[in-house]
C-alpha cells in the first residue's frame, strides 16, 4: 500500500502526467482509501514540489507540470470519495488588481493552491475594488489573494482592503497579497493578513489561515 | 561638465576603462519625461526631438527599437499587434475586442498546427525606417543602440506562459521550434542592422528572471535561449558591435553563463533583488553593469535621497570603469520628473573620474 502511495507521489513530483491516471486507478482498484491517496500521495507530493520550488531546486515549468499531474490524479479519485470527504481546505478568490494585466504570478499561485486542496475561483486581471468586494460578498471565500506587478497598481490592494472594511466584510476573510513590487512591509502597512514572496509561501500562508479557520469552527 | 555626446566614453566604460566621467545609460525614457526636459512635447514620431533629448541630457547614444516587439507594453502601434490583428480579423471577421490581438492578453501558438497558421512572414517584415531616419539627425559623437533580438519573451508570449511552461517539459521539441522561428526573424533583422554604421550595438531586452530567480531552469535557458544569444554575441563582435542585455529579476545564478556567451553589458541589475556592490565585486571585472537606481525610489523618494543613492552606486560600481548609471528598469511616466533630474544631475556632479566618493 505504502509502495503505491509512494509511486503516485513520485509520479506527481516528477511530472509524469501520462502515467498518473493509470497509477491512481491501479491504487483504487487495489482498494486503497481515496482520502489516503489524496492526502498521503497527491497533496503530499505537492508539499515536496512547493518546497523544491521555494528552494530553487525546480522552476515554474516543472512546478506547473506537477500541479497539472496532481489535478489529473485528483479527478480520478474524486468520484470515489464519500460526500464528506470531498471537502476542500477552503475557498480562495484570486485576482490581479485594477489597472494591472499581469497574471503569471497569480496563475502560479492559483495552480499551487488547487494542488494543495483549496477550491480556487480565479477572477482574472484588472479587477476593481468594487467588483472584488461584490464577489467576496456573493461567493463568501475564506481567503482573498491579490496580485500586482506594478508599483502604480499596488495602492489598489489598499483600496480593496478599505472597501472590505467599509462594507463590513473584512473580518470574515483573510487577505493575502503578492507580486514583484510587494513586500512584507507593504503588506503590513495596508493591513493585509499575509504576504507570499512566491507560490510556495502563498500556499503555506493559505494553509495556516485555513488551519486557523478550522480551529475557530471546531 | 561637457555634455557633448561621445560614444567612445560609453565604449570605454564597456571596456572597463575610466574616461572623463561615468556615462549615463537607459533603454527607455518616457516621452513625457523627455518633453519636460526639453520644455516642449515629444511625440512618438518626433525623432529629431528624441535625439535632441538624449544628446542634451548627457547620453552618448540613443536606444531605438527595431524588433518584432517593443520592449515592455505591447501597444496598438506595435508591429506584432498589427500583424496579429490582421490574422484574427481574417479568422473571425467582426471581432472588435482589442484583447483578441494583444499579445499580453491572448496567445496564438498552442499546438503544432498553430505554428503554420501564424503569419511568420508578416511578422518578419520589420520596420527599419526609424533606424534609417535617425542617421542624419545624430550629433557628432553620438551613436544608436538598436533594441532588438528579443527571443525568450516573444516565444512565451506567442504560446501563452502556462502553455509555454507546460510544453517545455511535455513537448520540448515543439517549444524549440517556436524559439527557432522567432530567433530566425530576429537574426534576419540583425543583419540589416549591422549594415548601418551609426548603430554601435544591439541591446536584447528580454526578461528571463523573476525576483526569486530564473523563470525557467538555467539548463533550459542555456539550451533554448542562451544558445541563440551566443550567436547574437558572435555576430555582434564579428561586426565590431557591442552586445547588451536587459533583464529584470535576480540573475545571480545565470551571470556566469551570460558572461560566457559573450555579453558585454547587463542592465539594469534589478534593485529589488540584486545588490550592485555584490554584483560588481563578483562579476564586475568581466561585464559592464548599467542601472540599479530603484524605480520605486524614482517614484516616491526625494531628490536628495536619489542623490545619496547615486553616490553610493558611483562609489561601489564606477571605479575602474565597467559601469554606467541609470534606472533600475527604465524611466516610466510615473517617475517623478525631479527625481529623474536628480539621478542624472547627481551622476554628472559626482561621476567625474577619478571617483572621489568615500
Amino acid at each position: 500500500m505504502v509502495d503505491h502511495l509512494n509511486t503516485i507521489r513520485d509520479a506527481v513530483i516528477g511530472g509524469k502526467h501520462a502515467e498518473i491516471k493509470g497509477l491512481v486507478q491501479q491504487a483504487l482498484d487495489l482498494g486503497l482509501d481515496p482520502g489516503t491517496i489524496i492526502n498521503d500521495a497527491l497533496i503530499a507530493a505537492m508539499d515536496v514540489v512547493g518546497k523544491d520550488f521555494g528552494s530553487g531546486k525546480i522552476f515554474v515549468p516543472e512546478m506547473l507540470v506537477a500541479a497539472m499531474t496532481m489535478k489529473t490524479g485528483l479527478e480520478v479519485v474524486k468520484p470515489r470519495l464519500a460526500g464528506g470527504e470531498n471537502r476542500s481546505r477552503g475557498t480562495v478568490i484570486m485576482a490581479t488588481v485594477k489597472g494591472d494585466l499581469h497574471d503569471i504570478g497569480k496563475n502560479l499561485v492559483s495552480m499551487m493552491l488547487e494542488g494543495a486542496g483549496f477550491q480556487v475561483i480565479d477572477l482574472g486581471v484588472d479587477l476593481s475594488a468594487d467588483k472584488l468586494v461584490d464577489q467576496v460578498r456573493a461567493l463568501k471565500p475564506d481567503i482573498l489573494g491579490l496580485s500586482a506587478l506594478l508599483t502604480t497598481t499596488m495602492p489598489e490592494m489598499q483600496k480593496v482592503i478599505g472597501e472590505l472594511k467599509a462594507q463590513g466584510l473584512r473580518d470574515r476573510i483573510k487577505v493575502l497579497v503578492g507580486g514583484a513590487p510587494v513586500d512584507q512591509v507593504f503588506a503590513a502597512k495596508i493591513g493585509a493578513d499575509g504576504y507570499g514572496a512566491n507560490a510556495a509561501e502563498a500556499v503555506e500562508l493559505a494553509r495556516r489561515f485555513a488551519g486557523a479557520n478550522a480551529s475557530k469552527e471546531s | 561638465m561637457d555634455l557633448k555626446p561621445d560614444f567612445n566614453r560609453f565604449l570605454a566604460a564597456v571596456r572597463h576603462q575610466e574616461t572623463d566621467r561615468v556615462p549615463l545609460g537607459e533603454i527607455l525614457i518616457d516621452y513625457s519625461i523627455q518633453g519636460k526636459f526639453l520644455g516642449r512635447p515629444v511625440a512618438v514620431d518626433d525623432l529629431a526631438a528624441q535625439v535632441e533629448f538624449w544628446s542634451r541630457a548627457g547620453y552618448d547614444f540613443i536606444p531605438i527599437t527595431v524588433s518584432m516587439m517593443s520592449p515592455g507594453k505591447v501597444t496598438e502601434e506595435s508591429k506584432i499587434t498589427r500583424v496579429l490583428k490582421e490574422m484574427v480579423l481574417r479568422e473571425k471577421p467582426g471581432t472588435t475586442d482589442p484583447k483578441a490581438w494583444n499579445l499580453e492578453m491572448t496567445s496564438f501558438i498552442h499546438e503544432r498546427p498553430d505554428l503554420d497558421k501564424f503569419p511568420w512572414e508578416a511578422a518578419a517584415d520589420i520596420d527599419f525606417s526609424k533606424l534609417h531616419a535617425v542617421k542624419d539627425l545624430l550629433p557628432e559623437g553620438m551613436k544608436v543602440i538598436a533594441i532588438s533580438g528579443k527571443i525568450f519573451t516573444l516565444t512565451w508570449m506567442l504560446m501563452g506562459f502556462n502553455n509555454f511552461a507546460l510544453k517545455l517539459v511535455l513537448d520540448e521539441s515543439f517549444v524549440a521550434e517556436v524559439f527557432e522561428r522567432v530567433a530566425t526573424i530576429q537574426f534576419k533583422a540583425l543583419e540589416t542592422i549591422f549594415g548601418m554604421d551609426h548603430v554601435a550595438g544591439v541591446w536584447v531586452v528580454d526578461d528571463i528572471a523573476f525576483g526569486t530567480g530564473p523563470m525557467i531552469s538555467p539548463a533550459a535557458l542555456k539550451k533554448h535561449v542562451f544558445s541563440w544569444y551566443q550567436k547574437v554575441g558572435d555576430r555582434c563582435h564579428e561586426n565590431n558591435r557591442i552586445f547588451l542585455m536587459h533583464s529584470d529579476g535576480d540573475l545571480s545564478v545565470l551571470m556566469d553563463d551570460l558572461i560566457a556567451m559573450g555579453l558585454d553589458v547587463i542592465q539594469p541589475i534589478d534593485p529589488s533583488c540584486m545588490d550592485m556592490a555584490k554584483v560588481k565585486k563578483q562579476w564586475g571585472d568581466r561585464i559592464c553593469l548599467i542601472g540599479n537606481v530603484s524605480n520605486e525610489l524614482l517614484r516616491s523618494a526625494s531628490p536628495s535621497q536619489i542623490e545619496a543613492r547615486v553616490k553610493e552606486l558611483l562609489r561601489d560600481a564606477a571605479p575602474g570603469g565597467g559601469f554606467a548609471l541609470g534606472s533600475g528598469n527604465s524611466v516610466p511616466n510615473w517617475a517623478k520628473y525631479e527625481n529623474y533630474l536628480a539621478m542624472r544631475e547627481a551622476c554628472l556632479k559626482h561621476g567625474s573620474y577619478p571617483i572621489a566618493i568615500k
